[in-house]
């Protein structure tokens, strides 16, 4: 084994500098679309932020420096943007991970069927976010929605809720929505972490007479911490730019109940055709993730390092 | 069995059944409602098996023969976007096989270089690639258009493939990096002292070992690009290059189509990546969990 | 030229990479014209390609037309692409400023002055001067909704009012026999009909946010008290406090939330929904488009015939009349005199004459009770017996006379209108007092003026 690992140090050192250009050259593909597609779009728009375009008058774009960030930052409607979107990050971050806890800790059973049920909770985030919006749409329709129907039977309420009307309950709604759509992957995430658990940590404690609710708080609970942060930054930063369910269910609305950040973004350049103040809350709100994760990375280091 | 096993068994039976109707409830109904007319699905509450049960809008999605009367008729709910759906379908999945094979071959030769070999500039290289996905994609959406127009590649499907793959590639490389790093080097060590080159090594010894993890970043591609919207929203306009998500978006939202056709466009819209989902479960779990545990 | 500036976008400060500006120069020195470069077909000596845009509505009357056109004009041939109402200014500003641009589509009043103000339109006047003659017949606010900057745009698709019409049967059930005047009698109204179980929630607009006719339905209600929207210098007057755009705010947000007699889902239903809950006897009264009182009294249903149309309630009775067109694109200009020939050839096929008879107007008017531009056509008796088969012609040919645009047309009025529904949503749902909400449409549209330096 030792000559072998002189043999190959022998071998790295006498083609290390062909071996450079070569490696150089066999990761250039995917540098090179990083860079077409990830940095020289993020410099355009930098460059957009700080002139005034207006789709429909392309002729002028003189240069203003960075008005387009005081008028965006200016304006009531930013700053409803902003409180939508901690809102429902609010409200969906900790429904997915609670309900993504629950749900892996129910696949983990060993019982017969359980196999099944383990494939069929992968489906809802299997299909196209546009897919998943428009099904809640029928299924939430003021007049016509099924679910109301299903709940108009079961005597839970006298009248079809109108769900995408009222501001508050579309928030609700756009939550359900997506909360259906994401808590598979946070399922899976868990249940593998869950999995990797050894199984011997329990069966002591449950020799020492330990009941189920002291296993999850004393053993599975923190051995998940690391899941868990991953699944935090994850769903956060999921949260924080979901646009896809918001274009077919409620398109922001109604009025500007559901506007946000995301969504203000595209509307400011493709419904108000700004696109300089387009690129400026684009900006600001990379910023705003790159934020994000930042803080949950020192709130909640990890216990366990990357290996 | 103690009895409060067996109840334990029973709460849990009961916990898997809620489940199963939360996961499938939405299925079944939009399954339900593509079978239905426009005017059962009108009343309060809808019929939950569809009576009469048609396959009219099916019928109009690939032959174009217009449904007769189905009650409240006096305004068209048709669209011959519903037409187009097919045609979307085919730009989705054949985007989607190409985003799948780019990553194959670009993340798999990516990779093996990142864990295999030393070479200056290696983490910057690394972390560069990775550090592109920090971005939210409405930053770069605009810049990215306007590339695309300038290079004629808009409304292409190429112009797609390429920003998917641009999108795809970190995470894929990502996975196969952290996969190859953990495989022992010794087999591939020996056929290189062997003679072999690296890239032979590559393809006989590491690839068919590492071949769930090149499973799971085929699933995962595949599934990006083909569930991908807003790129696809704002490159793609003609039927030729329109993908499926783009065409149900615009079907949803058509107020001239009615509710069970766009069931339709879902249903159809669907079929696939629920299908490569339950074929590749067992790659993506695995998938996401190399990436957690390194 | 405007397209070719257009591409000169973002990446202009950076030195540009090489830019299709330099390739269309090229192009357009060989007598190519963009088209070449797409792969489209160029006109040649195959029959010339028209691409004609439109939205997604009686698709398949439009694809009738399509091939009568043809058949009349075997060197033509046209391809035909629909898009959601909902999306259609979005998807058309996207293939104005992507260069796949159709040669002619629908446009509205809505977007006239934006698209023409962009340069993606262009005037009758310079491109088809024989199609000026038709101006003579059109009713006067289809030539406002038409004409920028003095010149004609478009021919007529349909020119039409929004009304006000109610199930009538339902009313005298109700008591009452006469239609209402006011919007406190439509009130009343309403209110007698949900306590003697008449219909649960008697008014239906439609306002969906995404919807272009939201503003419109907004606009004519604000009209029918007599209200301005803008001066004639373009400054906001819809804001005075007190005034009929807060009122008609205020209404529509108690009918909804207090007196519980419009459709709590309001907000989120469109057109269609509002033509079937009449046919089913879920409403009664309702302000859409006049075409839309043809479709409740010829579908077959239990309340088949029994909708009767009404002055708009209000003061002064006014509404707002509207017009969607046909209209020629720059791109069709650019493409070269053939092109142009045969867009010029649709246009007046479609909004014009054929052997003396405004053949496609009347075809709308019969089949789909779609209102006309040309007032002729009230002189034709297959139409006056059509409309008088649904609808009222002497009480339609009244309202017309009280019939005005929209006002403040402009450059960014587009713009505005996807502002102004959302704050629409804010007062009617109740997130926002109508005050505040007509403040931040005024704010916006100052904003806006400043940027197009209005």
């Amino acid at each position: 084994m030792r000559n072998h690992d002189r043999l190959s140090a022998i071998g790295y050192r006498l083609s290390a500098r062909r071996s450079t250009a070569y490696s150089w050259l066999l990761i250039l593909p995917p540098l090179a679309l990083t860079a077409f597609f990830s940095i020289y779009p993020f410099i355009v728009a930098v460059d957009a932020s700080t002139h005034r375009i207006l789709l429909t008058r392309p002729k002028k774009q003189p240069y203003i420096g960075l008005d387009n960030f005081r008028e965006v930052l200016r304006v009531a409607e930013f700053r409803d943007a902003a409180v939508n979107t901690a809102v429902f990050a609010a409200m969906t971050v900790p429904a997915v991970t609670l309900l993504g806890l629950g749900v892996a800790l129910l696949l983990n059973q060993r019982l017969p069927g359980f196999g099944l049920l383990r494939w069929i909770v992968l489906l809802p985030w299997a299909i196209p976010l546009v897919g998943a919006g428009t099904m809640w749409r029928l299924l939430l329709h003021g007049n016509t929605g099924a679910l109301n129907g299903l709940l108009l039977e079961l005597g839970i309420i006298d009248e079809y809720i109108t769900w995408l009307s009222r501001p508050t309950l579309a928030m609700v709604a756009v939550t359900m929505a997506h909360l259906w759509r994401e808590f598979p992957l946070a399922a899976i995430l868990f249940l593998a972490g869950r999995q990797a658990i050894a199984s011997e940590l329990y069966d002591v404690a449950r020799i020492d007479g330990a009941g189920a609710f002291a296993l999850f708080r004393d053993i599975t609970l923190p051995l998940l911490r690391p899941t868990l942060l991953i699944v935090l930054v994850y769903e956060t930063v999921v949260s924080m730019s979901v646009f896809d369910l918001l274009y077919v269910l409620t398109g922001g609305g109604p009025g500007s109940a559901t506007t946000v950040l995301a969504w203000y973004t595209y509307a400011t350049t493709f419904k108000f055709y700004n696109l300089g103040q387009g690129a400026a809350l684009s900006l600001l709100m990379a910023a705003a993730i790159l934020v994000v994760i930042v803080l949950y990375t020192y709130i909640l280091p990890a216990k366990e390092e990357r290996r | 069995m103690t009895a409060r096993r067996m109840l334990g068994r029973v709460v849990l039976y009961a916990l898997a059944v809620a489940l199963l109707i939360y996961i499938l409830g939405p299925f079944l109904w939009l399954l339900s409602a593509s079978f239905q007319t426009d005017i059962a699905l009108f009343q309060q509450p809808p019929e939950w098996f569809p009576d009469p049960f048609l396959t009219d809008n099916y019928r109009y999605v690939f032959t174009g023969k217009v449904p007769g009367e189905q009650g409240i008729g006096a305004v068209a709910a048709f669209t011959q976007e519903a037409q187009r759906i097919p045609r979307s379908l085919a730009n989705s999945l054949i985007v989607a096989l190409a985003v799948l094979a780019v990553n194959l071959l670009l993340a798999t030769v990516a990779a093996y270089t990142f864990a295999r070999e030393r070479f200056r500039g290696r983490e910057v290289a690394f972390f560069f690639i990775l550090g592109s996905r920090l971005l939210p994609p409405v930053a770069v959406a605009i810049p990215i258009y306007q590339i695309l127009r300038q290079t004629a590649l808009l409304d292409t499907k190429l112009g797609v493939i390429l920003v998917h793959s641009s999108f795809t590639l970190p995470f894929s490389i990502w996975v196969l990096t952290l996969y190859f790093r953990g495989m022992p080097r010794e087999i591939e060590e020996a056929s290189l002292v062997d003679g072999a080159s690296r890239l032979r090594a590559l393809f006989s010894i590491a690839i068919p070992l590492a071949a769930p993890g090149l499973a799971a970043i085929a699933a995962f591609s595949f599934l990006f690009s083909y569930n991908e919207f807003l790129f696809a929203l704002l490159l793609t306009q003609s039927p030729g290059s329109k993908t499926i998500p783009v065409a149900i978006a615009a079907i949803a939202q058509n107020p001239d189509a009615s509710y069970s056709l766009i069931a339709v466009g879902v249903i159809l819209a669907i079929i696939a990546p629920l299908i490569l989902a339950s074929v590749f479960r067992g790659y993506i779990a695995r998938g996401l969990v190399t990436s957690l545990e390194r | 030229m405007a397209r070719q500036d257009v591409t000169r976008f973002v990446g202009s400060g950076l030195g540009g990479a090489l830019t299709r500006r330099d390739v269309l120069r090229g192009g357009a020195a060989l007598g190519l014209g963009a088209t070449a470069f797409r792969g489209r077909r160029a006109a040649a000596q195959d029959p010339i390609q028209l691409d004609f845009m439109s939205w997604s509505y009686s698709v398949e009357t439009i694809q009738d037309n399509i091939a009568k056109f043809q058949a009349l004009n075997p060197g033509i041939t046209v391809n035909y692409t629909d898009f959601p109402w909902f999306d259609y200014p979005d998807v058309m500003a996207a293939r104005f400023l992507g260069d796949n641009a159709p040669d002619v589509a629908y446009n509205s009043d809505h977007w006239l002055t934006q698209w023409a103000d962009a340069d993606w339109v262009v005037p009758l006047d310079d491109n088809c001067p024989n199609l000026m003659a038709y101006a003579a017949d059109f009713a006067p606010y289809a030539i406002q909704g038409m004409t920028y900057d003095g010149k004609l745009y478009g021919l007529p698709y349909y020119a039409d009012l929004v009304v006000f019409f109610h199930n009538a049967a339902m009313a005298e059930q109700a008591g009452f026999s006469t239609a209402p005047q006011t919007w406190d009698e439509v009130r009343d109204q309403a209110q007698a009909m949900k306590e003697k179980g008449i219909v649960e929630y008697p008014v239906n607009i439609p306002l969906a946010k995404a919807d272009p006719w939201t503003i419109e339905f907004f606009y004519s209600m604000v009209y029918s008290e007599g209200g301005h929207f803008f001066d004639e210098s373009n400054e906001p007057v819809f804001n005075q406090a007190g005034g009929p755009a807060e009122k008609v705010l205020q209404w529509l947000h108690d009918a909804i939330n207090t007196w519980k007699i419009m459709n709590p889902a309001a907000l989120e239903v469109v057109e269609p929904d509002v033509v079937k809950s009449l046919v089913a006897g879920q409403s009664a009264s309702t302000v859409l488009a006049k075409y839309n009182l043809a479709a409740v009294n010829t579908t077959d249903g239990a309340h088949k015939g029994k909708f009767k149309l009404a002055l708009m309630p209000g003061s002064t009775h006014e509404t707002t009349g509207f017009v969607r067109f046909y209209t020629l694109t720059r791109h069709a200009v650019d493409r070269g005199a053939e092109a142009l020939d045969a867009a010029c050839k649709f246009l007046d096929y479609n909004g014009g004459k054929t052997d003396g008879v405004y053949v496609v107007q009347k075809r709308w008017a019969i089949e789909k009770g779609l209102g006309f531009a040309v007032l002729p056509l009230y002189d034709d008796p297959e139409v006056a017996a059509s409309i008088a088969s649904w609808g009222d012609v002497a009480l339609e040919r009244e309202q017309a006379t009280k019939a005005r645009i929209k006002e403040g047309l402009t450059a960014w009025w587009g713009t505005w209108d996807v502002f102004a529904r959302e704050q629409i949503h804010n007062a009617v749902s109740g997130s926002t007092a109508p005050a505040e909400a007509l403040k931040a449409m005024a704010d916006k549209w100052t904003e806006l003026r400043g940027y197009y330096g209005g």
